[in-house]
This record gives C-alpha cells, sequence and structure tokens, in this order.
C-alpha cells in the first residue's frame, strides 16, 4: 500500500480488495463498514507495524516471512518502505502486486519467479521515481492522495481499464490524467452547486452543499463524495441548474474527451439531451445542405427547421469565439464549441453552372496510338511470331540432327512414289485421269 | 522489415517434432550448450518456456538472457523464430 490512509475514509468495495490482496477472510456479505474497517486496521495496519496475525498456518508461516522481509527491507532501504522486496514475497503477493501495476502475470513456477521479481522491482522503482519527480509541495501531495482515494469510486467501476492504462502508459501520466479530470469535474460540479444550493433536496446533495460551503480546497479533495453523489442522483433533478450557472462548454468538451464509459451518466446530466441532438443534427445539416441552399442572402448558418432551439437557455463562452461574433452576428452558439461557416459553392463565373462545351473520350489516346492499336488487333502479335519461328526452326533442327540418311532417302521416295502417283495427276488440272489415278491408291 | 535467416525459415517451416536446441533461430554452439546444461536439451522445451511466460517478448528475452547470455540480437532472433512457429503450429 503505497499510502497510508484511514481505512474509515475507504469505501466497503476498496476495503474488500485491500484484504483480499492481503489474503485476509472476508467478513458476511452483508457485514457493515465498520466490521471490514477494522479487519482492515487490524490486518493491514498491523503488518505495516511489522505484525501480523492470520488464521491459517499458512499464511502465518507466509506472513511471518514477509513480516521479516518488511523490517529487513527497511532497513536496507529505505526508499522502498512501502513495498516488501519482492523475493520475500509469495506467488500470490507477487501476481497481486504486478497486478496492481497492471501486469497481467503468467504463472509463477521456479523458472519464471525470478523473471517476475525482476519486474517488479523494476516497477517499483518506476513508481516511486516519478512521485518524486511530481511531489511539488505537501499540500498538493495531500490533495492528490485525497483524489487518489476519491478515484476508487472509478477504479471499481473500470479496474482493469485504469490497470491497463497504468501499465502502458507512465503511472505518473495517469495520475495526472486523472487529476485534471478530477479537477475539471470539481470545477464543473463545483460551479453548479455554487448556482443552485437551493435545489439541494435530496440527502446526497446536501452533503454536497455542505462541502460547496466549505473552502474550494477542502471541497477538490471531497471530489468523491460529489462524484458518488452525482452517479447517485437522478437526471432530472438537476437538469435546472444547468441552465443558468456559470457553464464552461470547453471544459464539457474536454470532460468529453477523456472520459469513459462511467461519464456517460454524468455527461448526460450536464448536457440536455435535446441541446445535444440539435447541436450534432445542425453540424450535420450545415455540411449537408452546403450545396442545396442557393439564396445567398439569408443567414449563411443553416439553421435546421425541425429542431426547437432552447429559449431560456443562455451558454456563454468563456473562451468565447469574438471573431466569429462580430462577422456572423446570427450564428448560434453550439454546445460542441464547434461552428460551421460554410463556403459559397463555387460554380462557375457569375453563378452559371458550368457547361461543358465537348464530351471528353473515355480515354485521352493520341489518334496515332489507336491506328496502332487497330493494326495490332489484326495482326498476330509478335511474341507469337517470333515463339513460332523458334518452333519451326527447333523441328527443322531435330529433323536434320536425328533422322540418318538411309531413312531420309526412305522418306523422300516413299513421299516421291506417293507424289509421283497422285500428286502429279493431282496437279494437272482438268484431265479426266486424275480422278481415275487417285482411286487406284 | 528485417529479412529472417535460413535457420529461421527451416525451423518456421514444419512442426518443431524433437528437434535439438540448436536449431532455434539465434542459438549456434555455444548458447545451445549452456542450454542444454540447464536442462533445455530440445527445441520443446525452450518452448514450453516460452509458452509459460505467456509469449511475452520481454519476458521471454530477458529468460533467455539469464539462462545462457544471449545478446540482444540472438534474444531477438529466437523469440521471432518461436513467435511465428506458434502462429503457423499452434
Amino acid at each position: 500500500m503505497p499510502f497510508v490512509e484511514d481505512p474509515a475514509h475507504l469505501s466497503i468495495a476498496r476495503l474488500k480488495s485491500d484484504l483480499l490482496a492481503h489474503n485476509v477472510a472476508l467478513p458476511p456479505a452483508a457485514s457493515k463498514k465498520e466490521v471490514y474497517v477494522e479487519l482492515h486496521l487490524k490486518n493491514i495496519d498491523q503488518k505495516n507495524a511489522a505484525e501480523f496475525s492470520s488464521d491459517d498456518e499458512e499464511e502465518t508461516r507466509e506472513a511471518a516471512r514477509e513480516s521479516s522481509g518488511f523490517e529487513h527491507s527497511r532497513d536496507k532501504d529505505p526508499e522502498v518502505t512501502q513495498m516488501p522486496d519482492p523475493s520475500d514475497l509469495t506467488d500470490e503477493y507477487l501476481r497481486e502486486a504486478l497486478l496492481k501495476h497492471g501486469v497481467k502475470a503468467g504463472p509463477i513456477v521456479a523458472s519464471t519467479r525470478t523473471l517476475y521479481e525482476n519486474k517488479l522491482r523494476k516497477l517499483l522503482l518506476h513508481s516511486n521515481g516519478d512521485d518524486e519527480l511530481y511531489s511539488d509541495s505537501e499540500e498538493e501531495q495531500e490533495k492528490r492522495d485525497d483524489i487518489e482515494s476519491a478515484c476508487s469510486v472509478l477504479e471499481e467501476q473500470k479496474p482493469e481499464e485504469a490497470k491497463k492504462i497504468k501499465g502502458e502508459n507512465d503511472k505518473a501520466d495517469l495520475h495526472f490524467h486523472r487529476r485534471d479530470y478530477s479537477y475539471q469535474q470539481c470545477f464543473l460540479l463545483s460551479s453548479r452547486l455554487r448556482a443552485h444550493p437551493s435545489r439541494n433536496e435530496k440527502p446526497s446533495s446536501k452533503s454536497l452543499s455542505k462541502n460547496v460551503t466549505k473552502s474550494s480546497e477542502r471541497s477538490k479533495s471531497k471530489s468523491s463524495h460529489i462524484l458518488a453523489g452525482v452517479s447517485k442522483a437522478s437526471s432530472t433533478g438537476q437538469h435546472s441548474g444547468l441552465r443558468s450557472g456559470t457553464f464552461s462548454i470547453t471544459q464539457m468538451v474536454q470532460e468529453m474527451e477523456s472520459r469513459g464509459s462511467l461519464s456517460d451518466c454524468t455527461v448526460k446530466e450536464l448536457n440536455s439531451s435535446r441541446v445535444g441532438e440539435h447541436c450534432s443534427r445542425s453540424y450535420r445539416f450545415a455540411m449537408n445542405d452546403l450545396d442545396k441552399s442557393r439564396s445567398t442572402d439569408q443567414s449563411l448558418y443553416h439553421t435546421p427547421k425541425d429542431v426547437h432551439p432552447p429559449r431560456g437557455m443562455k451558454l456563454p463562452q468563456e473562451s468565447g469565439k469574438p471573431i466569429l461574433k462580430d462577422l456572423f452576428p446570427d450564428t448560434k452558439p453550439t454546445t460542441t464549441g464547434i461552428y460551421v461557416t460554410p463556403r459559397r459553392p463555387i460554380k462557375g463565373a457569375a453563378q452559371r453552372p458550368v457547361q461543358y462545351s465537348y464530351s471528353y473520350p473515355d480515354t485521352l489516346v493520341s489518334p496515332v496510338t489507336l491506328e496502332r492499336r487497330e493494326v495490332e488487333r489484326r495482326l498476330v502479335s509478335i511474341h507469337i511470331q517470333i515463339l513460332f519461328f523458334f518452333f519451326v526452326a527447333c523441328i527443322l533442327f531435330y529433323i536434320y540432327v536425328n533422322v540418318q540418311d538411309s531413312t531420309v532417302l526412305a522418306l523422300l521416295d516413299s513421299f516421291s512414289h506417293c507424289f509421283d502417283k497422285e500428286g502429279w495427276a493431282f496437279l494437272q488440272p482438268g484431265t479426266e485421269g486424275t480422278q481415275a489415278v487417285c482411286k487406284q491408291d | 522489415m528485417s529479412s529472417t535467416s535460413q535457420k529461421h525459415k527451416d525451423f518456421v517451416a514444419e512442426p518443431m517434432g524433437e528437434k535439438p536446441v540448436m536449431a532455434l533461430a539465434g542459438i549456434g554452439e555455444v548458447l545451445g550448450k549452456r542450454l542444454e546444461e540447464k536442462g533445455f536439451d530440445k527445441a520443446y522445451v525452450v518452448l514450453g518456456q516460452f509458452l509459460v511466460l505467456k509469449k511475452d517478448e520481454e519476458l521471454f528475452r530477458d529468460w533467455l538472457k539469464d539462462t545462457c547470455g544471449a545478446n540482444a540480437k540472438q534474444q531477438g532472433d529466437c523469440y521471432g523464430c518461436l513467435k511465428e512457429w506458434c502462429d503457423a503450429f499452434l
């Protein structure tokens, strides 16, 4: 456990996971938080103080080893006071520790054990080093600690995702990312709450309003409660709070970009659903209707007809676009902050549609090439001609080489024989004898 | 993309069967001997280790380095060879 924190501040789920991580038997499911806190205090905090008591024999044996490891490592290395030496951990603990750093370990057997231990050491060094880099002041550290614990609410709901991110990116980056995100969240929520403290009727909201009355710094640290309250509160109760509060759209845009699935419910609260539809539709229409809109004297920003913009809604732009407002006073603000100023379609000179005077052929080819192609189609291709030539040459060569003189003469005789009988007779045109001669053979 | 050696191609072309560990790409005589001393006498034993490490590149390379002292290129060759074999036959 890198941070020493009061277990009473942790949620039940977090306590449960901590107890599981330390192989402590969980109390029955319906037990109250105090039971968990007690167990947590008894087992984990004692372990931190180099004392451990457990039920199973195995655990006591391992725990004894581990507690000695704690003391030993503490004497050795003051930096690694929070984590025991990886070589003293059991396989289970090693796997848990690796999982905390986002590494899904395979089987930890004899051959793989040292590798995983080294990996854990590397990860510990990285995480320790990064934490030191980013600690500016004590106050900041405190806030970060609180937010760390607060963000456990998020961790429950997307544990794998967060841990994957941890594993892949720098751990510090994630901290910053999450802090920024939670800070933004706090700004929005605290601003919202300041605007309408009277509307908070529900008990969860009461706690929120209490926080608002405290100093703003403390409200940041209580972001966990705010987050929990937000996720529980229904959308209807909080809608009206949006209309006239200090409402930052750009921050919302950043939120929407940086959030995961959890945030959808909160974003839906912050965005009225109608507004969201309106904006997306208006954007789409603006792009599609560029060609259709011929009227130039009308407003350049095409508003769709079927969506009624909410009347009482004023969304002041913090990081406003004053230029746009000067040039196009008719533009309506969008929740996404995207302004579309369509360009007039370029058609041709003097707004006349372009008409081509002659049609282009399909392929741009010179007449000489066309002629050549015609010729080539008629004649047999050159390759085939060459091949045929070589083929005939080979046959003749083969005959010349292989056939002996005697056979040649025999062949010639036979040929001449036939030829005398039929061929010559055939050659003589118009004689009746030819047919008679042919019929003889 | 780096080209693969003949050894790699030969290994990946067919099931490894009882091929010795020196048939692996990147593992020559010296490294092969060291592996055999540690008990990895056949290619399939190294394959077993590769699979136990869940085909993780970093872990496998570390393991190779620790076990037989392979350098980075040899590690890479061996890893690539086994990975491709697994893709083809496993």
